[in-house]
């Protein structure tokens, strides 16, 4: 479908946003598509969205079944798997798991599942599919450089996935790759060629983000319908929007210190390496500094959580309401507080950097801009809660996920005041109670996001339903499991036990969790094969679900239900419908819905 | 073999699961979709109600079964640690409310509001004085917080008093290094150029800095009860961090840039024993920030003694200058025991660079 | 705000639009840097860096490189077709002696045997090269972008006279040019 993007540029010039210039090419292409251009190399931002949700699930089960690995050894630490032995040769010598295999295995989960799955997969697909669609338009502002984000995320999937096979095996200095130990080869396995695999797939991860994040942004400010001003979008709009910014804005940050890391590494410079005798081996570097990268880092790593959460509450808030049959509660105040978020998220980063000897004065100003995003993350909240109020609630599975999501959110969020107020980090920090904090705030909650979106938006993907019985134990297992899983985590935190270590059985102060630890590898066992049932269900139902029959199923406002049940390329058969309204007009003046198309009639209530 | 057998298991349930689910749909096919509709969405409303009910009450077993084994149990073994113990408490009481109330509200309308025929939603697109409710509200909760973990936070990382022990801890790929100043409470001057653990210099002291000369090294941290002590804290290779658990704080070891933290222990190692009853209790370091396949195991330990006790070990080691020049002990450099295991290692790259 | 938005909607390009965010994200990558040189600056064992001379003979070359380029539009707006396809190489050719004066330019810190990288190398150098290499890309991507634009000039069979490619590409010479600027005048200021 090259030629859509050559024609935008060449014949139309100056008219090319106007929506009647797409109704000539709309949908008079794809009859001549080869397999190639429909499914491989295409520019429909439908099927790209669709390769970055399978890419993306296939990654969920590799770095979920990383974390059942290394669960295995920290819930059995005395007994021996002799299948491990088999399928990891000296990784896993006497069917244990080595040190060095905990701690690539650990980093790659990390890796993995806040990239190339929270990140890659959630936003990736949802930005695709839905901005279109929602906006009411043909299609990205650029198919090709769309198709090109997703080729560079399949090239970055490509070199992550080949440094597992290296002889030293892949990364493995925690997802945050803090120098001196990932710049030192001699400090660790998995800084040798492992470390240099990982930065690269990184750049191209990184490009793949920008080249997406520009034309999100362009699409979502040039190319809406008529009618469509900013304040009428749903909010999953403007939370795909906000997550865009934050990815333009936050990752060439990223770039420039991993570039940096690459020098050090390759070339024996010193940005971040200073006075170091390693194994014995006295290094001539002088003057770098390793906090330099933490701050390069995490003014990435920060807005990043975010990346991986805001199109979550986008998604979301549209269910709710649609599920709800009610408007979402506070309209503007969920896009300010979207905003607000997006704001703070560039100013919060050395939260992370509490006890690495950072000027107190600093971090004071760091505490109080941290614990602001409470104010607006307790506005969602609320007004979620209120969404829900004298609402006549449909339990669809994407609706169970949305409720889901909110309690997570809540009980993730809650501890995030604790770690970001600068004086219990000092004790909590790096210790289990980070990791089920933000395992359940960004982890698990962008997760149920995720399911949510797949489950409502299941239709309009593949004209088919997914199976409602497996999404219900999917759904429940999950939620249970997660709590299960998480909850006591918090108390071996408050024990002070450090994350990311293999084994506490020689620490005094650690060892008495060990039946806590067996439990909640068990539990993550089992919530393990029910992900597994989910994927099983979504192939299936790709090809023998229930089939939709009617282009609205759950009776929503928002444009992406007027196209036809399986849109082609162009979305529209015929003109691009005009919006009157916002998309929450549900249950006003005694209509159970109002889609956005509908004219404002003359004696409708007003808002 | 029983390996295979759980497999075997597991593929049968994932079947099982799968058929019945199919079968369900052709059943709510035939029953109506409107019927079997109501029917799973009253289950799920109940559902939600048995989680919140079930899961409130998990959340208190839980609790019986885990808080005596968490610190929450003990009393903070510093100054600082106690403090933070309070800030703690203060938020668990207030983000504990916020829970309660938050998630009761959220499964219980969940619950209330579930569809029924009879009613119609309520259109209510927002409402500016509930919404200015909920941003005002939690700001002044977080403005109290805020307010107090910045007093408290200002106070630990303040400067230490003038009369503070010193000591410099220093930690390396897996372990750690103590070194203390001497009579004349100064740390001599390092120069990394100079580590060599062959010759008992694990450290890289610069001996022609006279101050180094009474300069003590251990493995152990001995400390003083009731004694401020400021920790001089550095990195030979990675990134590492002095974790003192029952002090309740933390502090990176970041190469080539010291950093500092000071406190005042509570009670000596005996005293803890008696107050945990637990007769091997121990002061732990534990590094809490990933430097390696060893990260586990990089552990130290402290004792916190009367002063008697203190001057009777102190007194009992020779400063390591004397050690070196003596040149008694060339195979076991700093008297340190766990370095010891670990040089037979380090030794091999040394022997390359001579 | 939406007002303000749906008034550009009737102006920009979506692609130029698309660059101009790009160009943001650009700037982030840049001040990345910037900011980490200043911050590394206040710390111990910093040196004073001496400029060599050939980057003010590649400044002055990426100037001019900025002029050219506008006059090739100017021609292509006037639809003269030669002088265009003429000064679209002479830019392009113009940037490549940018990146090679760059290049000679490091060549003279290792004449006068300062080390950028490897062991004795200061990470003041080494910030020098490692932000100049990450223009020079970007200067190069631009290269790129203008030898495309000729051929499609000189391809007679997709004779086109739109503007907007070159506009775009353009713009983003003008913002490659703007950068090095700002380099440079932060480099001999920041010492």
């Amino acid at each position: 479908m090259s030629s859509e993007t050559i024609s935008h540029g060449h014949t139309e010039e100056a008219s090319v946003h106007s929506h009647d210039s797409h109704e000539a090419h709309g949908h008079d292409h794809h009859h001549e598509e080869s397999f190639l251009s429909k499914y491989v190399f295409s520019t429909d931002h439908k099927m790209i969205g669709k390769q970055f949700l399978i890419t993306g699930i296939i990654w969920a089960i590799i770095g979920g079944l990383f974390s059942v690995l290394f669960r295995l050894q920290l819930g059995y630490p005395e007994t021996s798997f002799p299948v491990l032995e088999d399928l990891f040769g000296k990784w896993a010598a006497g069917g244990r798991i080595s040190n060095e295999f905990y701690y690539a295995l650990v980093t790659m989960h990390g890796t993995i599942l806040v990239f190339f799955v929270l990140t890659a997969g959630l936003s990736g697909t949802f930005a695709n599919i839905l901005i279109p669609l929602q906006i009411g338009a043909r299609d990205m502002a650029s198919g090709f450089m769309n198709m090109l984000s997703y080729w560079f995320f399949f090239l970055a999937s490509v070199v992550m996935f080949a440094s597992l096979f290296i002889q030293t095996g892949p990364a493995s200095g925690g997802w945050t790759i803090y120098p001196p130990l990932s710049a030192l080869g001699q400090a660790s396995e998995g800084s040798k060629l492992g470390m240099d695999f990982w930065l690269i797939s990184m750049a191209l991860f990184i490009v793949s983000s920008l080249l997406g994040g520009l034309n999100y942004i362009s699409t979502i400010l040039n190319l809406r319908t008529k009618g469509m001003s900013m304040t009428r979008m749903p909010l999953t709009m403007w939370a795909i929007f906000f997550t865009a910014l934050l990815g333009v804005l936050s990752f060439p940050v990223l770039l420039s210190g991993a570039v940096l890391l690459l020098f050090d590494r390759n070339l024996g410079t010193s940005f971040y390496l200073s006075e170091i005798v390693v194994k014995g081996e006295i290094l001539p570097n002088e003057g770098g500094s390793a906090i330099l990268f933490q701050h390069l880092f995490w003014f990435l790593g920060h807005p990043e959580v975010y990346i991986i959460l805001l199109p979550a509450l986008g998604m979301v808030s549209e269910i709710l309401s649609v599920n709800s049959r009610k408007p979402i509660f506070g309209y503007l105040a969920m896009v300010g507080s979207l905003f607000a978020i997006c704001i703070l998220a560039f100013l919060v980063w050395a939260h992370h950097m509490f006890v690495t000897g950072l000027n107190p004065f600093l971090g004071a100003f760091f505490v109080l801009l941290t614990l602001l995003i409470a104010v607006p993350s307790a506005i969602k909240v609320f007004n979620w809660l209120t969404t829900l109020w004298k609402g006549n609630i449909r339990f669809t599975p994407a609706m169970l996920f949305s409720i889901g999501f909110i309690s997570l959110f809540i009980s993730g969020g809650l501890t995030g005041i604790f770690l970001g107020n600068s004086t219990l980090d000092i004790h909590l920090h790096d210790t289990y109670f980070v990791v089920a904090h933000f395992h359940i705030v960004m982890g698990v909650a962008s997760f149920f996001g995720m399911f949510a979106g797949v489950y409502h938006w299941f239709p309009k993907m593949y004209g088919r339903f997914l199976n409602n019985t497996m999404a219900y134990i999917h759904f429940w297992v999950t939620l249970v499991g997660a709590y299960l899983i998480f909850w006591p985590m918090h108390y071996s935190g408050l024990a002070g036990m450090p994350r990311r270590y293999t084994d506490w059985s020689n620490w005094q102060s650690f060892n008495q969790f060990q039946d806590m630890n067996r439990f909640i590898s068990t539990v993550a066992m089992i919530v393990f094969a029910v992900q597994i049932l989910f994927v099983f269900n979504f192939f299936y139902s790709i090809f023998k679900g229930r089939k939709v029959t009617s282009t609205n199923p759950w009776g929503a406002n928002t444009l992406e239900w007027t196209t036809p049940i399986n849109p082609g390329h162009g979305n529209w058969p015929g003109d691009i419908p005009e919006v009157h309204r916002w998309a929450y007009d549900y249950s006003k003046d005694g209509r159970e819905f109002i889609p956005q198309t509908e004219p404002i009639g003359a004696d409708e209530s007003k808002h | 073999m029983s390996g295979y057998f759980i497999l075997i298991i597991l593929v049968l349930a994932f079947v099982l699961i799968f058929q019945i689910s199919k079968a369900s749909e052709y059943v709510s096919v035939l029953k109506g979709e409107e019927k079997s509709f109501k029917q799973s969405n009253r289950i799920n409303a109940f559902l939600f109600i048995l989680f919140m009910v079930l899961g409130l009450a998990g959340a208190w077993w839980c609790n019986e079964l885990l808080y005596d084994r968490t610190l929450l149990a003990q009393p903070a073994a510093s100054d600082h640690g106690e403090k933070i113990d309070f800030m703690m408490w203060l938020t668990i009481i207030v983000t504990g409310i916020v829970f309660l109330l938050t998630q009761v509200l959220l499964f219980w309308f969940a619950f209330k509001y579930q569809y029924s025929e009879k009613r119609t939603s309520y259109f209510f697109p927002h409402n500016n004085k509930l919404e200015l409710l909920w941003t005002v509200v939690p700001a002044i909760f977080l403005t109290v917080l805020v307010g107090f973990g910045l007093f408290y936070w200002f106070k630990i990382t303040g400067d230490a008093p003038k009369d503070a022990q010193i000591v410099e801890i220093t930690g390396k790929q897996f372990n750690w290094m103590m070194r203390y100043p001497g009579k004349d409470n100064v740390l001599g001057r390092k120069n990394y150029r100079l580590t060599d653990a062959s010759s008992g210099n694990a450290l890289g002291v610069d001996w022609e800095d006279g101050a180094s000369h009474d300069d003590i090294e251990a493995s152990e941290m001995h400390l003083v009860v009731g004694k401020p002590v400021q920790l001089v804290i550095n990195a030979q290779d990675v990134i590492h961090d002095v974790g003192l658990v029952h002090f309740r704080l933390k502090m990176d070891a970041v190469p080539g840039i010291p950093t500092t933290l000071w406190f005042t222990p509570k009670y000596t190692t005996e005293q803890m024993k008696k107050i945990t009853g637990n007769k091997d209790f121990v002061y732990e370091i534990s590094c809490d920030q990933i430097c390696g396949s060893g990260h586990y195991s990089m552990r130290g330990v402290i004792i916190v003694e009367t002063q008697e006790e203190h001057d009777a070990w102190m007194a009992s080691k020779k400063p390591q200058y004397l050690t070196v020049q003596e040149g008694a002990a060339p195979a076991a450099p700093a008297a340190d025991s766990t370095a010891a295991a670990a040089s037979a290692t380090m030794s091999k790259p040394l022997a390359q660079l001579k | 705000m939406s007002q303000v938005i749906s008034e550009q909607k009737r102006k920009i390009h979506p692609h130029k639009f698309t660059l101009w965010v790009a160009i943001g994200s650009i700037l982030m990558m840049f001040a990345g840097m910037t900011s980490a040189y200043i911050v590394k600056r206040s710390q111990a064992s910093w040196l004073m860096i001496e400029i060599p001379m050939m980057f003010w003979y590649s400044t002055a070359t990426i100037l001019a490189s900025s002029v050219t380029v506008q006059l090739a539009l100017k021609s292509l707006k006037k639809r003269e077709m030669i002088n265009y396809r003429r000064l679209l190489a002479v830019t392009a050719v113009l940037g490549v002696l940018f990146i090679v004066l760059q290049i000679v330019g490091f060549g003279q810190f290792a004449a006068q045997d300062i080390r950028l990288v490897g062991a004795g190398s200061n990470a003041s150098y080494s910030f020098l090269l490692a932000i100049s290499g990450l223009h020079g890309i970007h200067v190069l991507g631009g290269v790129v972008a203008l030898v495309v634009i000729a051929i499609r000039a000189l391809n007679s069979s997709t004779r086109s006279y739109s503007s907007v490619p070159l506009e775009i590409a353009a713009t983003y010479w003008h913002f490659v040019d703007a950068l090095w600027i700002y380099l440079f005048i932060f480099f001999t200021w920041m010492k």
